[in-house]
């Protein structure tokens, strides 16, 4: 009986099509996911970064004029004796943080304090009022007025010889309770004057109110008659420096020490001085005092361009230390001059538009007094300069909390530049002239003072108020990536330093010498990894059994889990003090390893025939577990020696270049390539003739011929290496300062072993990969024709994988590069750049990691980092790429075969 | 160097009977009555896993044998491949080895160039002699045993470099570095595999350019430039059209002579065009062994008729 069982419907049930349906979507958004995820990651570097290479952003020009003029100013211009500041009347001004109020000191010792917004006058007074019940006759007019912006310090010279000084500050006190009801109806954003201050209500609510003090001292006594000509102070914590010139052509210098008593409460003042006369040159007017940071250095410029430095390390025994002329050309004329923040650099501008930085370097056998010299380290100019057509500078305001100075020129145009990074941040323009500029305390408005009647609403006097943003001035491709001359070094150099623990700090933002390191480290970590891994993997694709070959590649595998921060632990704490105990055996041991394991297989060979067949299992664990330990024992015997014969008894004093010939050195580089010469033409020359020799020997004949090759080589190696060093050394060059220099205990050598160690894994399984991957038909056909193992491996197996093992190598590099944890640990992060395998360094991964926390959100630092970041992801970017694009190809070449 | 015939590479083989190998002519069962054609001996031997002894034919007896195989057994960890074979090959002939897939004539083939050693679980007992030299014996080296046997395989095989390293990496590889010396043997051999006026004048191209005829008499040449003593080739048309199967029969024939061919076919058409000799095996047993106009035009087994003339295998 058949049953006439219908013929079966195939459908796909509706659970697997909606299984289908899911799994697709959350594949596909894995998938797009990820792409995005990456993206993203770029996306957000070049946001962060981008601000970097924008300009400074300006805001529209506010108007002020100044409703009266100072009356006793043309009582001042009578005053002819005088020697005139060089740019109008007014000789500083400054704002306050709030830009609520600003203060002028005009060359008659007049002070007037004026609300920023409306111009209106708050205060106005003379510095020392006239009948001075003091009784001295420091009164009236100074002959000499020095204005330190930065501090707020003010000192004055008269024409009796006498000094005062004094002081002008800004205090903001917060209003609440009774003494604010008077401004309840006050709007936030607006402001009024109440009596000498202005008040203000803040965006958020808070009533400020801001004053303006000035206060002077007494007159103290310089011991001499002659009038005051100029005069300069430098404040510290520890006192004041003052430094005046005097009409008789002497220059002074007091140190102002001033001691509280905690009793009274009352301050003594004590004065150090010295004194020196100066014999000026023909035509040497001087024109500006100016003391360096810490008074080590005080100028006196002259008129014409010339500089004298004078040493007042020691302010009682000041002396003329060089004079230089700052503006060599025959018809320029000194205008303006100006410390820049950290009083170190000294700007210059000059009558045809150039302004010049300069500070002082500490060459090698500098004839000054003080070992110092003067040098040109920046030229700042305006676009049109190079035509010589620009107009002379007038004016100099340097910012309180940056590189920054703001530079105004004859014909209404302001510039702001970046010194170190010499970028011009753009122009401002005025009508008339320009007497005064100020940067305010935040870098953030730029007030331009105009000259009597020139400047400003119906041709009153006046000023200009910008709001302004310098934004990252500091950074420029060139500063980024090419030498700078920063303040104090000898030369334009390569460095990063980012921070450091004062305010007047130059932000030093080269990232070259990261990037540097990040080589470096990649180098000697590839140098490291490279043959162990390549060879490994070719040992165990080529030699071992699959049944061990397996569990090995797992185990190697498991090594890449390995967490860096545990090897940069090791690499710290316990490699790096051991290779600095053991420097000369670490040496020695690239010697011996090698030769102990060559040794070992040599003398396999001496074996007889029978016994080696048999052994044949145990040839290479005989071969490297036994002769490693001879290689290490023979290394740990040889160190001390080596130490004597080669580096006069001390490796580290050797490297540091403070004992020994320079043999030792070129010993180590050269015995390396010694070998490889040695073995290159021995395989050229010897070994052919040898082969033609031997025919018909016996077994152990060649053995033993072979064993005396090999030592003949050893020795032909170094002492082909000991000729070229002996030459070299000789000839007078030295290995120490390029390769080999002075030891530091967390050096290229311990991270480039450990770095080394964590990127094997990973060329090791793509390399083993790449070398099974060759089809075994290949190796069958190079067996089957007599060839060795090992020959079948050289001559079949590299080149058909050897865009495999290349990418391998990449994929490796890629990591090296990326690599973060061990460097921070192990490499000692200063940013340094030489290729001494004995000194550490830092990249850019580990700089990230160390700087990024303590970098201020948006600052230059941060964004500066970030690009260091972006650097880092581009370069490892291309790396992999490249290696990814190899691996492709060499998957086609594959499927040929 | 003759050695005892028990001697083994490996100790702990343990050969299962100890007999006397066959000689050649055939045993007493079957040298009188070829007309009888005893049927399923094989069969028998194979179901009783058993040793079988071979149908050998007397024409042998005439020829100078260049490789001797004397109660060769191998074993793939556990199983047996080979069951006591015996049989020599002749000295510039060619010598085929037919029968269906898995009976064994490729791993009797690889174990004359030891190939076999490479995997790990194969033991091997009885012995071979190359020209009087045993293969299996302690102290053989295995590399200088093959640079006396050349061998093509089923896959044409070129390395990935010039047609010209190619040919002359036996050479290479033994160190010859004389330029002169190379390119006489390239051309010799090029010229010996039916190559040269294909291949003289892209000598230094890529060897993976060539097409798979070619290809693998480029790795004929290859084999041939060694001189070897033996040439094995195993199925070596296998993986290639008709045209240029023709080509490569010819240039087999053409060899004939001044080489001795072993070579392991499953086409018995191209077995009976080109060879000398056939041996006809079934399941690790050697069945029948004669001149191959005789095997395959009046077989003494009728096992052995049954698959020339297609009825199994």
């Amino acid at each position: 009986m058949v049953n006439a069982r219908p013929r079966r419907v195939r459908t796909t049930r509706r659970s697997v099509k909606i299984a289908e349906r899911i799994a697709q979507t959350l594949i596909s958004i894995g998938g797009i996911g990820t792409i995005v995820a990456v993206s993203l990651i770029m996306v957000f570097l070049v946001w962060v970064v981008a601000p970097l290479v924008g300009g400074a952003t300006t805001g529209p020009e506010a108007r002020v004029s100044f409703p009266e003029q100072p009356g006793s100013l043309r009582a001042a211009e009578s005053l002819e004796s005088r020697e005139r500041p060089l740019a109008g009347e007014c000789v500083d001004a400054q704002v306050d943080e709030y830009r609520l109020l600003a203060w002028s000191v005009y060359t008659d010792g007049t002070f007037v304090v004026r609300r920023l917004d409306r111009g209106d006058e708050l205060v106005r007074r003379a510095l020392v009022p006239d009948g001075d019940p003091s009784g001295t006759s420091a009164i009236g007019a100074p002959s000499a007025i020095g204005v330190d912006v930065e501090r707020g310090a003010l000192g004055l010279g008269f024409a009796d010889g006498s000094v005062r000084l004094g002081t002008v500050d800004f205090t903001a006190e917060l209003l609440s309770g009774e003494g604010a009801a008077r401004f309840e109806a006050l709007a936030p954003g607006a402001r009024e004057t109440d009596g000498a201050r202005v008040v203000e209500r803040s965006e958020d609510g808070v009533l400020r109110a801001q004053t303006c003090r000035v206060a002077i001292g007494e007159p103290l006594d310089t011991g001499t008659t002659s009038a005051v000509v100029l005069i300069d102070q430098l404040e510290t914590d520890a006192g004041r420096t003052l430094a005046t010139w005097h009409a008789d052509d002497s220059l002074a210098l007091y140190r102002v020490v001033e001691r509280e008593n905690l009793m009274t409460g009352e301050i003594t003042r004590k004065l150090e001085s010295g004194r020196v006369s100066f014999a000026r040159p023909d035509g040497f007017t001087p024109c500006r005092l100016l003391v360096s940071s810490g008074g080590s250095s005080t100028y006196l410029l002259s008129r014409d361009g010339r500089a004298a430095r004078f040493d007042t390390r020691d302010p009682s025994a000041p002396a003329l230390a060089e004079l230089v002329d700052l503006l060599p050309e025959t018809d320029a004329e000194l205008t303006t001059a100006r410390f820049l923040l950290g009083r170190t650099t000294l700007l210059v501008g000059d009558r045809r538009g150039g302004l010049g930085a300069y500070f002082v370097v500490k060459p090698d056998g500098a004839t000054t007094r003080d070992g110092a010299h003067l040098v040109l380290a920046h030229e700042l100019g305006r676009e049109d300069e190079a035509r010589g057509g620009s107009p002379a500078v007038v004016a100099l305001a340097t910012s309180q909390r940056t590189r920054l100075v703001a530079v105004a020129y004859a014909d209404g145009a302001i510039h702001v530049f970046n010194v170190t990074s010499g970028k011009d941040l753009g122009e401002l323009r005025v009508d008339g002239d320009i007497a005064a500029l100020a940067l305010a305390p935040k870098d953030d408005a730029l007030i331009a003072f105009g000259a009597h009647g020139a400047h400003g609403a119906h041709g009153a006097h006046g000023a200009s108020v910008w709001s302004f943003d310098p934004q990252h001035s500091e950074v420029t491709f060139a500063a980024l990536f090419r030498p700078v001359w920063y303040e104090g070094y000898g030369g334009p150099e390569h460095v990063w330093q980012s921070s450091s623990g004062t305010d007047d700090f130059e932000p030093k933002l080269g990232l070259v010498p990261l990037v540097f390191g990040t080589l470096k480290a990649t180098f000697y970590s590839l140098l490291f990894g490279v043959p162990i891994a390549i060879l490994a993997a070719l040992f165990s694709s080529e030699f071992l059994a699959p049944k061990v070959r397996v569990p090995i590649k797992s185990t190697v595998e498991i090594m890449a889990g390995l967490p860096s921060v545990v090897l940069g632990f090791l690499a710290a704490v316990i490699f790096a003090p051991f290779v600095q105990d053991v420097v000369p055996a670490v040496l020695a041991s690239f010697a011996t390893l090698p030769l102990a394991l060559l040794a070992g297989a040599y003398a396999w060979q001496l074996l007889p025939q029978r016994l080696a067949v048999r052994l044949s299992d145990w040839r290479r664990f005989a071969c490297i577990v036994a002769m490693l330990p001879v290689g290490v024992a023979l290394a740990a015997w040889l160190g001390p020696h080596v130490e004597s014969w080669l580096f006069a008894g001390d490796v580290k004093l050797w490297l540091s270049g403070e004992r020994g010939s320079p043999f030792g050195g070129w010993m180590l580089l050269f015995t390396p390539l010694a070998a490889l010469a040695v073995a290159i033409s021995g395989s050229q020359f010897v070994t052919p003739w040898l082969r033609a020799r031997s025919f018909g020997w016996g077994r152990a004949a060649c053995a033993r011929a072979d064993l005396g090759r090999f030592a003949f080589n050893v020795l032909a190696t170094f002492a082909l290496a000991a000729a070229l060093s002996g030459a070299c050394a000789a000839l007078g060059f030295d290995a120490r300062g390029s390769f080999v220099d002075t030891f530091v205990q967390r050096n290229a050598l311990v991270v480039g072993f450990v770095m080394g160690f964590a990127i094997i894994p990973i060329i090791y399984t793509i390399a083993e990969d790449a070398l099974t991957s060759v089809p075994s038909h290949l190796r069958l056909a190079s067996l089957a024709a007599g060839a060795t193992p090992w020959q079948t491996a050289v001559h079949v197996i590299l080149p058909t994988a050897a865009s495999g093992l290349f990418s391998a190598v990449m994929v490796g590099l890629g990591r090296a590069v990326g690599e973060t944890m061990i460097v921070l640990m192990a490499t000692g992060n200063t940013p340094v750049m030489d290729w001494n395998m004995f000194s550490g360094f830092r990249t850019l991964s580990a700089n990230i990691a160390t700087e990024l926390p303590e970098a201020v959100k948006n600052s230059t630092h941060y964004r500066t980092l970030f690009l260091a970041a972006l650097l880092l992801f581009a370069l490892t970017f291309a790396v992999n790429t490249a290696a990814e694009i190899v691996r492709q190809r060499f998957r086609r070449r594959a499927y040929q075969l | 160097m003759i050695r005892a015939r028990s001697e083994t590479l490996r100790s702990e083989v343990v050969r299962k009977s100890v007999k006397p190998s066959p000689s050649i002519g055939g045993g007493s069962t079957s040298g009188q009555a070829s007309h009888e054609r005893p049927t399923r001996k094989v069969f028998d031997a194979v179901s009783e896993k058993r040793t079988f002894e071979a149908e050998l034919h007397p024409a042998l007896l005439t020829e100078e044998m260049v490789l001797e195989v004397d109660g060769f057994s191998l074993f793939y960890g556990a199983a047996q491949a080979l069951w006591e074979i015996s049989m020599g090959i002749p000295k510039g002939k060619v010598t085929a080895l037919i029968g269906p897939s898995g009976c064994g004539k490729s791993t009797l083939l690889r174990s004359v160039n030891r190939m076999n050693d490479l995997i790990d679980t194969v033991r091997i007992s009885g012995t071979m002699r190359l020209n009087g030299d045993a293969i299996y014996a302690p102290g053989v080296d295995v590399i200088e045993l093959r640079k006396r046997i050349g061998m093509v395989f089923q896959k044409p095989n070129p390395f990935p470099m010039s047609i010209f390293e190619n040919v002359i990496y036996s050479l290479r590889i033994d160190g010859e570095r004389k330029k002169s010396v190379l390119e006489e043997v390239c051309e010799a051999s090029l010229r010996g595999a039916g190559l040269w006026e294909e291949v003289k004048d892209r000598l230094h191209d890529s060897a993976l350019r060539l097409s798979g005829g070619q290809q693998q008499r480029l790795c004929i040449a290859r084999a041939i430039a060694a001189e070897p003593e033996v040439l094995l080739l195993d199925e070596p048309c296998s993986a290639l059209d008709p045209i240029a199967t023709g080509r490569i029969e010819d240039l087999i024939e053409e060899l004939k002579g001044s080489y001795s061919i072993l070579m392991v076919t499953h086409n018995m058409q191209q077995a009976s065009r080109t060879s000398d000799y056939t041996a006809f095996m079934y399941l690790g047993r050697l069945v029948e062994y004669g001149p191959t106009e005789e095997l395959f035009v009046q077989p003494r087994l009728s096992e052995t008729e049954d698959y020339v003339t297609g009825r199994f295998g």
